[in-house]
C-alpha cells in the first residue's frame, strides 16, 4: 500500500500583475508504506511547495495527493490525523518553555495530559532536553529550537512523517541520532518522506529519491536507477608507488573530465564507455606501477548536479 | 471538544507570559469609565434621557467601555498570529488534527473569559462605586452579549491578522477601525440625536449593535425589538467572520 500518493500535482502562485509562478509542474509519486523517500533539489524546485500541499497548509491548483489513502483537500483533517510535519521554518512557542513546547505539541494532536505527559519523558533524555525543561524557548539556540521541533514528531504514532529539510542547523551527533531514528521508525511501518539539500543524508536514508528541478521531476527511482541515469560517469581514485614529475601529464593524457593529483595519489572524473576507460587505465599500468585502485559509479551528488545542469 | 481544548491551553499559556499586557486590556477601559465617564458627567449634566429614561452620562458610557474591552482583547488576539508566525508556528499548528473552525475557537476562548474579567470589574466599578443603577437580573445575558461580541470583533480582525503580512499594516487598519466604529455609533452619545448621515453608518455599525443590546442588558434601555433585530445581526456578523477567517486560515500561504 502507499502511505503517499501524488499525481499530476501542479500549483502556479499568482500575485497581482506579476508573471504567474510554476512552482509544481505535473509531478507524480508514490511513497509505499514503511518506506523513506527523499525530495532532493536546488532551491526554488518545488519541494516546500510539496510538502506545503501534503501538509494541508496550501492547496494545489490541479492535481491530487493523498496520505494515508485520505485525499488533502477533500479530506484534510482526516490526512493530517495521519501525519507529522517539521517544516523549513524553524517553529516553536518562543514565549513557552520547552515543556509547555512539547506538551502542547501533544495535547494539539489528540493526547491525553497523562499520555503526553509519558511520551514527553521518553523523548526528552533521547533528545538531550532534560536539562532544557524549564527554560523558555526563546532563550535557546537555533539548533536546540530545531532539535525540539523534531523531537515532537517522536511522541506520536502518526503513520506518516514529512520533514521539510530538518535536520538543518542541527549538530552532527544529534543529525546521525534523527536519521537513525527514522530509520527504526520505518522498520516499524511508518513512512518517512524528506526534503534535503544534504545529498549524502539522501543517499544514507532514503529508499526512493525524487530529484525535482524548477517544479518538475528530473528523476525518480532508488539510488541504482539513479546510478544508471548517469552511467558513463565513473570517479577512478589511484596511488602509485612513487611520486613522479610526469604523474600528471600521464594522467592528463587518460582525457579525464576532472584530474587532482597530489603526491603519489589521484582522483579523476570519466566521462564515456567503462570498457574504454579500463583500457587507457591498462596502458597507464604499463608506464606506472599502481598501488591501488578503486573505481566507483557517481554518487548521488554527481547525480544531481548532472541532472540540474543537463536541465 | 479535544482540539479547542488544547488551543485554548495553548493560549492561556502565552497570555499568561506577559501579564502586564492582560493588565492593560483590563485597566485602560476602566480608566475611561472612571474618568471620561464621569469627568463627563459633571461637564454634560447630572443626567439625559435615552430611550424614554433618564440616565447619567457614566451608565450611559458603561455599556460602551464593556465594547471596547471586547474589542482591545479581541485586537490583542488577532495579534498574536503575527507572533505565531514570527515564531514559525503559525504554518505547523495548520499541520495539525483540527480544523480551522477549532484554531480559531480556541484561541478567542481564553481570551472571552479575559473579557469577562474586564466586563465584571467594570460593572463592579459602575455598580458599587460610581452609582449606576444596574440590572443585576440581567446579567447573564450581558455575559452571553461580551462572550459573543469579543469572538465576532476576534473573527473580523483574525482574517485581517492571517491575510497581511506586515504588522504595521494590521496596526494602522485595526487603529483606524477602533477609531472609526467607537466614533461612529451609540458608544459616546445616543445616535438618535445625531444627523440624519451619522444616524445611517451608526446603524450598520456593529459596535452600536453590540453597545445597544448591552445598555439594553445592563439597565433595560432600547427598544426590544430593535435590539433583538441588533444582536441577531451582531450574531450573524459573528459566524461571517468566523467563515472569512477560516478561509483565511485555508489560504494562509
Amino acid at each position: 500500500m502507499s502511505a503517499i500518493v501524488v499525481k499530476d500535482l501542479q500549483k502556479v502562485y499568482r500575485s497581482g500583475a506579476a508573471t504567474p509562478v510554476h512552482a509544481l509542474n505535473g509531478v507524480s509519486f508514490e511513497a509505499p508504506a514503511g518506506s523513506i523517500f527523499g525530495l532532493l533539489g536546488p532551491n526554488g524546485a518545488g519541494k516546500s511547495t510539496l510538502v506545503k500541499i501534503l501538509g494541508t497548509i496550501t492547496t494545489p491548483t490541479q492535481g491530487q495527493a493523498a496520505v494515508m489513502g485520505f485525499d488533502v483537500v477533500k479530506q484534510p483533517l482526516e490526512a493530517r490525523r495521519r501525519m507529522a510535519v517539521v517544516l523549513q521554518q524553524t517553529a516553536a512557542e518562543t514565549l513557552l518553555t520547552v515543556r509547555d513546547n512539547l506538551l502542547i505539541y501533544a495535547y494539539l494532536h489528540g493526547l491525553s495530559g497523562r499520555e503526553a505527559l509519558r511520551r514527553m519523558e521518553e523523548i526528552v533524555d533521547e533528545f538531550d532536553l532534560r536539562s532544557k525543561l524549564r527554560e523558555t524557548v526563546q532563550e535557546l539556540s537555533l539548533g536546540t529550537k530545531r532539535r525540539i521541533q523534531v523531537a515532537k514528531i517522536f511522541m506520536l504514532d502518526s503513520p506518516v512523517i514529512i520533514l521539510d529539510e530538518a535536520t538543518t542547523g542541527m549538530d552532527p551527533l544529534m543529525k546521525r541520532h534523527v536519521m537513525d531514528r527514522l530509520r527504526q521508525e520505518a522498520r516499524k511501518g511508518r513512512t518517512v518522506l524528506l526534503t534535503t539539500q544534504v545529498l549524502s543524508e539522501a543517499e544514507e536514508l532514503c529508499d526512493t529519491i525524487m530529484i525535482l528541478n524548477g517544479g518538475k521531476t528530473l528523476a525518480s527511482g532508488t539510488l541504482q536507477d539513479l546510478r544508471k541515469l548517469s552511467k558513463q560517469m565513473f570517479r577512478v581514485n589511484l596511488s602509485v608507488a612513487e611520486a613522479r614529475e610526469d604523474l600528471d601529464e600521464l594522467l592528463r593524457a587518460l582525457g579525464p573530465a576532472e584530474l587532482k593529483v597530489e603526491g603519489v595519489t589521484a582522483e579523476m572524473l570519466f566521462l564515456g564507455e567503462e570498457a574504454a576507460l579500463l583500457g587507457r587505465l591498462a596502458e597507464l599500468a604499463r608506464a606506472v606501477t599502481i598501488t591501488q585502485f578503486e573505481v566507483r559509479g557517481p554518487n548521488l551528488e554527481e547525480i544531481f548536479v548532472k541532472l540540474v545542469k543537463d536541465a | 471538544m479535544r482540539g479547542i481544548a488544547a488551543v485554548f491551553y495553548r493560549d492561556y499559556r502565552q497570555r499568561m507570559t506577559n501579564i502586564a499586557f492582560v493588565f492593560w486590556d483590563m485597566f485602560v477601559p476602566l480608566a475611561y469609565l472612571a474618568l471620561f465617564g464621569s469627568g463627563f458627567q459633571q461637564i454634560v449634566a447630572p443626567s439625559f434621557q435615552v430611550g424614554g429614561q433618564s440616565i447619567g452620562y457614566t451608565a450611559f458610557l458603561l455599556p460602551g467601555v464593556l465594547g471596547m474591552i471586547t474589542f482591545t482583547v479581541a485586537m490583542n488576539t488577532s495579534w498574536g498570529f503575527f507572533m505565531d508566525k514570527d515564531s514559525g508556528i503559525f504554518y505547523e499548528l495548520l499541520t495539525y488534527p483540527i480544523t480551522r473552525p477549532q484554531i480559531l475557537i480556541g484561541k478567542i476562548g481564553f481570551n472571552v473569559l479575559l473579557s469577562l474579567m474586564g466586563a465584571a470589574l467594570t460593572i463592579a466599578l459602575g455598580g458599587l462605586v460610581m452609582d449606576v443603577p444596574v440590572r443585576w437580573v440581567t446579567l447573564p445575558a450581558t455575559v452571553v452579549v461580551v462572550a459573543v461580541t469579543t469572538a465576532g470583533w476576534f473573527f473580523l480582525f483574525s482574517v485581517l491578522a492571517i491575510r497581511l503580512n506586515r504588522m504595521d499594516s494590521f496596526n494602522t487598519v485595526t487603529s483606524a477601525a477602533y477609531i472609526l466604529l467607537m466614533l461612529v455609533s451609540s458608544m459616546f452619545y445616543p445616535v438618535t440625536d445625531m444627523p440624519g448621515w451619522f444616524r445611517a453608518i451608526a446603524w450598520i455599525n456593529p459596535m452600536t449593535w453590540q453597545v445597544d443590546a448591552l445598555r439594553y442588558t445592563l439597565f433595560g434601555i432600547g427598544a426590544s425589538t430593535t435590539v433583538l433585530l441588533e444582536s441577531a445581526a451582531f450574531v450573524l456578523f459573528t459566524i461571517v467572520c468566523l467563515a472569512f477567517a477560516a478561509s483565511a486560515l485555508n489560504r494562509a500561504d
